[in-house]
């Protein structure tokens, strides 16, 4: 218990930090929103300023630090000023699409990966282990933003799959089975280039671990033993190797809604990505506190969720209580 | 085993030694621009023409081709033939940045030009720029990662050997930068620095801050090292014997590490390579005119150059060969550092 | 095999009249509307326009990005309109007006019977109270300061029920062309907000069509966020056609958000767009290369009225801490130093390289493009690398043995240029720049900045040498760009601030601007215009490069497609858009 109380003790301390610093590098950054109107020779710099201390711009930075925090803690992040809405139900509606792409990646990648890896530490050496390893070494290798840019060529010269966006223009008079179809047809892309990202990363690793795993005593006292394959993979050597893959998973859904904003981009995904990012260029100051403080919550949270669950998988966490997770890297 | 470790560390040095002497591989100057022939293609080798077969390859110059609209397509003329020479004289640079020179590898007689990936928007030569690209990109990976290790490792022994508080809070500052979205907050960095800075400055800049921003890792990774072997029997047989800290952290601690930071470098160059990459897409690494392999891919964010001139894509193919060389080596060192320790 | 495909098509068309949205009532008696003589389509069918980002609000006194204002300005009606073809004004909601001999006055007699696309009758209150928003300080619409003429506001007083009058407190050259882009809103959906002083928050985007009425061609019907927005015909548009059909003729418009122009490109080369607004020049080759796209309109309407330029900063930076700059701007203040890069430019390869051939070179702050202002007078030197090195010689400087250019005082010349990182063809030309100016010796330093950094350099903190920037591009007549060339003006980029006129012929040119803005007559405006054109395009307190044209592609269905030079360039005329059938379709481009 008191492992899980220090780690909430330091995810919510971790939460304020964000948000601290947020305040701080947004105000470092030169310029408001109001700046693009001031190259329109026939807005006075009067209006400009109006519009500054209306929106409380011209508010020392404390002030407005302290005012947000208060309403944050009733879960009001905001005002955006660019859509003249309420930042939280704005966030979540991007949030919405943002995750379905993410999860969806998410479960098929580890649907993937798991069994491969496995499967490629087994027949160590074999064809299938030496094709993956390349693959995967490819895949690693290469930025994400030259994979996301390549697939996005590709698709877009052979007409393969519709590109941008989550669903057809005349989207409200399909049928339900046809709206499923629409989306999955525009999912296809971004969660094809996040997939093949991700399973690389994982695959490698769930091989190591499991590999090493393979070559400990115990193993080959159970092997000697005669305990079957299965028994032997199950019983023992999964539980051991799951670990590591346990903090990947932490890292994995800890990124579910910062992990995509290049993806969102370059495919036009209307998620939480592109909106931040132009929310950040326009400096719309809440919206893009509101939305880093979104994702911070889902960043911690989801490393929250990993010791948890490494807390219930290994004992030694348990006995020791200063263990921590297995670095990803 | 053995054979194929050398192979690979022989073709990662031969890689940068080629990087290094960029000036002599490279045909051009990475920054001459060429107004008349924007987006040319490569151009091509030939060994044969109407007199037979040839052992030196020879290049036509290119025409530009405007029908009615202006397609700016190319055309080889036919006219003249340009023998490419090895060692030859060129625009004169500085090898190494010091010994002045003209001599390079290859090239043509004026106006002659041999272009192996084509030119850019400026008609600039794309194989020079790469070679030159390569320069400050795999350096930002290398200097990058030296600053992360050699910052995650002090944190990160530091942590692991004070244990508890100390412990504690550098891990959460380590939780904290790994939490925020940097992208967001980068973009608006360039913002207040200073209005110039000159290459070399902006060169250090961004690895210092790619390297700052991923100590968190390795530091993770080191204490936890730290945590495990400060308990080891013969270290605890060494402080009974009245060894200082320092003398424990030397002698004993430290050698454990060096094994995975190692691997973790490998890992990490490629890594740093492909942050250089993005941030230079976005327009946050060195400015024009240097070139660095980001920010020759930005060009391709354009859906007209992205679908027409494919020999662009060069820097993504050098960045995924290089990427590819050092994984393998990551590979390798892993598995020696592991038939070590068993 | 023809004919089953004929009655095919004869039977899907039926149906798609019968199914599509109803085609609407022929103008009722004492509703008076405005013809269109030479306007002629069918009804039916739905165009898509992609947009590279997204519309912030419905707001049409608040709105301050243009993707808002493409979208709001088919749901709103103005009093009285520029026609983008001809660049003149025509009249809209006002059948016509008066101007009073001493030209302050202007009568304004509305259309009767027009109804909003609620069905509620529109009349001069409507117009009293939209003008009362719009100039209401508590309000801080953008748009306010386009009626404070000399620091006094306009007024507006209803003489009866279809007449409103306007009194400006001086004469104004060519003041009809203000109310084109001022919404008219309807006083019985947003006063009570207005009274509440919640003006601000009323037509977000996630207002409720039947909250959100105007006399425009298309009326909301759904937003979906992030993705579209889609408007459906007004029944009660106040516009008929040549055959007098209540216009529009299309069923529904609907606005894509695709990012990015790349991605706007990508879409209408897919077919899921149909028409394609402000092209880059590389696109529009690629779009006319493509053989799937044979039939596509593409236009290139000739060169925009948008001018770009290289600003120096000669900003009074005493009182600041920049001395480097102000060391450097004994470089700027020179002007032989400025006529020398003037010189130096290389605006053919800006034209080539950056427009794609599609542009045009300037030496002055009116283009090409527009027709009715232009100075053909001015001088157009070639480049001529020479010419510059003799006039800085002339100047007191030279060059070392190195080829560095070198001031009296010895020292070299360098300066950095910014410029906004995510406009790439100024980029483009900042970079051109580096290398043209290289020639002369001097040592220029590109440094990309993001949008809003830039500009705060640039009006606050003034610490930058140079910059790439671009202006202009709204509309036509002169009066808008009054505070660019006003010497107190706020838009005087390269000397903010002045209290007085810095040096003579500034001070001519603010008493040329003045005259011109109260003079009515055209043509003695003309020759004014002409000489201030003459003054800037001498004195270069920025150095002209270029201009691009503007491009735009529509599908070979979108009939009645006339894109224009001024914003907004393809949906000005949505009302009169119409999609061909397939027979229409074969017979081709127009």
């Amino acid at each position: 218990m008191n492992y899980i109380g220090r780690r909430l003790v330091r995810a919510i301390l971790l939460l304020i930090g964000v948000s601290a610093l947020c305040f701080l590098l947004t105000e470092m950054a030169p310029g408001s929103f109001f700046d693009e109107m001031r190259l329109n020779p026939q807005i006075s710099p009067q209006t400009i300023a109006a519009l500054r201390s209306r929106y409380g711009l011209d508010q020392p930075l404390i002030v407005r630090y302290g005012r947000w925090m208060k309403s944050a803690l009733h879960a009001d992040l905001g005002y955006s000023i660019a859509y003249s809405t309420p930042v939280t139900p704005l966030l979540w509606s991007r949030a919405k699409n943002t995750l379905l792409l993410t999860t969806t990646a998410l479960l098929l990648t580890w649907m993937i990966a798991v069994p491969l890896g496995v499967w490629t530490a087994a027949r160590r050496g074999g064809l299938l282990d030496k094709t993956v390893s390349l693959a995967s070494a490819f895949f690693v290798s290469v930025p994400e933003l030259v994979i996301a840019v390549a697939l996005l060529a590709i698709v877009v010269r052979w007409r393969i799959l519709p590109v941008g966006g989550m669903v057809s223009a005349d989207f409200e008079v399909f049928s339900a089975g046809a709206k499923l179809q629409d989306v999955i047809l525009h999912l296809a892309l971004p969660v094809s280039i996040l997939v093949l990202c991700e399973t690389a990363v994982i695959v490698r690793h769930v091989r190591a671990s499991v590999l090493e795993v393979l070559g400990a005593r115990y193993i080959e006292v159970a092997r000697g033993f005669g305990t079957s394959p299965t028994r032997l993979l199950f019983r023992h050597v999964l539980p051991v190797a799951a670990n590591p893959a346990v903090s990947l998973l932490g890292f994995s859904l800890a990124g579910l809604l910062s992990g995509s904003l290049m993806v969102e981009m370059v495919c036009g995904w209307p998620g939480l990505g592109p909106l931040l990012l132009e929310a950040t260029l326009s400096r719309d100051l809440y919206l893009v506190i509101g939305g880093i403080m979104f994702s911070a919550l889902f960043t911690v949270g989801g490393n929250f969720v990993a010791d948890v669950m490494l807390l219930a998988l290994d004992p030694r966490i348990r006995r020791d209580g200063d263990g921590d997770r297995a670095d990803a890297s | 085993m053995r054979a194929k470790t050398a192979i690979l560390v022989a073709v990662l040095v031969g890689l940068h030694l080629v990087l290094l002497s960029a000036g002599f591989f490279a045909p051009y100057d990475p920054t001459t621009q060429d107004r008349e022939l924007p987006y040319a293609p490569p151009t091509r080798l030939h060994f044969e023409d109407d007199s037979g077969f040839h052992l030196r390859p020879f290049v036509y110059a290119w025409t530009s081709v405007l029908d009615g609209n202006y397609s700016g397509s190319y055309e080889e003329d036919r006219s003249h033939e340009y023998p490419v020479h090895f060692v030859v004289q060129g625009p004169r640079y500085k090898l190494f940045g010091v010994f002045e020179t003209n001599v390079h590898w290859f090239g043509a007689i004026e106006p002659g030009r041999v272009l192996l990936f084509g030119t850019d928007g400026y008609g600039r030569d794309e194989f020079s720029r790469v070679l030159f690209g390569g320069q400050i990109s795999v350096a930002a990976g290398l200097t990058a990662t030296f600053i992360a290790l050699l910052t995650g490792s002090v944190l990160g022994i530091i942590a692991g050997y004070y244990g508890r508080w100390v412990d504690e809070t550098l891990m959460g500052v380590t939780e904290l930068f790994l939490s925020l979205p940097w992208l967001y907050f980068l973009l608006g960095v360039r913002a207040f620095l200073p209005l110039h800075l000159s290459t070399l400055r902006t060169f250090f800049l961004l690895t210092g801050v790619i390297g700052l921003i991923g100590w968190a890792r390795p530091a993770r990774l080191v204490r936890g090292l730290v945590l495990s072997s400060r308990n080891r029997n013969y270290v605890l047989a060494a402080r009974g014997f009245g060894g200082s800290d320092v003398y424990l952290l030397r002698r004993h601690i430290l050698p454990e590490t060096f094994g995975v930071l190692l691997t973790q470098a490998a890992l990490l160059v490629p890594k740093y390579i492909a942050a250089e990459v993005t941030l230079s897409f976005f327009g946050l690494g060195v400015s024009e005119p240097v070139p660095s392999w980001g920010n020759m891919l930005s060009t391709l964010q354009q859906y007209s150059v992205l679908i027409s001139y494919g020999w662009l894509w060069a820097p993504a193919c050098a960045v995924i060969v290089t990427s590819v060389l050092y994984s393998y080596l990551a590979d390798v060192l892993h598995s020696q550092l592991k038939s070590h320790s068993t | 095999m023809k004919l089953i495909r004929l009655t095919l098509h004869v039977c899907l068309l039926t149906g798609a009249c019968f199914a599509a949205a109803p085609v609407p009532d022929a103008a009722k008696p004492g509703e008076e509307m405005a013809r269109m003589a030479d306007v002629s389509g069918h009804y039916g069918g739905h165009l898509t326009i992609g947009q590279r980002s997204e519309p912030k609000t419905l707001n049409p006194v608040t709105v301050t990005d243009a993707v808002s204002r493409e979208v709001i300005g088919r749901l709103m009606g103005d009093l009285i309109e520029i026609n983008r073809s001809t660049q003149q004004t025509e009249p809209a909601l006002a059948k016509s007006w008066k101007i009073s001999p001493d030209g302050r006055a202007f009568t304004l007699q509305l259309r009767k019977g027009i109804r909003f696309s609620d069905g509620h009758l529109f009349d001069a209150d409507d117009v009293v109270f939209s003008f009362s928003v719009y100039m209401d300080e508590a309000v801080d619409s953008p748009q306010r300061d386009l009626l404070i003429i000399d620091g006094k506001p306009m007024v507006v007083t209803k003489l009866d029920q279809y007449t409103v009058q306007f009194v400006l407190p001086r004469p104004y050259a060519a003041a009809e062309r203000l109310f084109d882009g001022l919404a008219m809103l309807p006083k019985h959906l947003l006063e009570k907000q207005y009274r509440d002083g919640h003006f601000a928050q009323a037509w977000s985007l996630n207002v409720q069509p039947a909250e959100i009425a105007g006399l425009g061609p298309f009326r909301l019907k759904q937003y979906v966020p992030g993705q579209r927005i889609v408007v459906e015909r007004n029944p009660y548009y106040w516009k008929v056609d040549r055959e007098n059909q209540r216009l529009p003729y299309l069923d529904e418009l609907v606005f894509l958000f695709v990012g990015s122009e790349d991605a706007q490109v990508m879409r209408f080369e897919a077919g899921e767009t149909d028409i394609v607004s402000r092209l880059s020049a590389e696109n529009y080759n690629l779009l006319s290369r493509e053989k799937s796209h044979a039939g596509s309109q593409l236009a290139d309407m000739g060169p925009s009225l948008e001018y770009n330029f290289l600003l120096f900063n000669l900003n009074d930076l005493s009182g600041k801490k920049l001395d480097q700059v102000a060391r450097k701007q004994a470089w700027f203040r020179d002007l032989r130093f400025r006529q020398a890069i003037s010189a130096a430019v290389d605006r053919d390869s800006i034209v080539r390289l950056v427009y794609g051939a599609r542009g045009a070179a300037l030496w002055g702050n009116v283009g090409p493009g527009n027709k009715l202002w232009i100075n053909q007078n001015i001088p157009h030197p070639p480049r001529s690398v020479e010419t510059a090195r003799q006039i800085l010689k002339s100047a007191g400087y030279s060059w070392n043995s190195a080829g560095q250019l070198l001031d009296a005082a010895g020292r070299p010349v360098e300066f950095s240029v910014i410029t906004s990182s995510s406009n790439s063809q100024r980029m483009k030309m900042a970079t051109l720049l580096q290398d043209d100016l290289s020639h002369l010796g001097m040592q220029i330093h590109v440094v990309p900045l993001e949008f809003r950094a830039m500009i705060d350099r640039v009006f606050q903190s003034f610490d930058y040498d140079a910059a790439v920037m671009g202006l202009g591009g709204g509309d036509a007549d002169p009066n808008p760009e009054m505070n660019v060339w006003a010497s107190a003006g706020t838009s005087h980029l390269w000397h903010l601030g002045e209290v007085q006129p810095a040096s003579d012929w500034e001070r001519e040119l603010d008493q040329l601007m003045q005259q011109q803005m109260v003079t009515l007559d055209y043509a003695k405006r003309k020759q004014l215009y002409d000489r201030a054109q003459e003054l800037i395009a001498q004195n270069l307190p920025f150095i002209f490069l270029g201009t691009p044209n503007i491009l735009a592609g529509a599908d070979s269905r979108v009939g009645n497609f006339h894109p224009a030079v001024l914003d907004p360039y393809t949906l000005w005329n949505a009302d009169e858009l119409y999609v061909r059938g397939p027979a229409q379709e074969s017979a081709g481009v127009r």
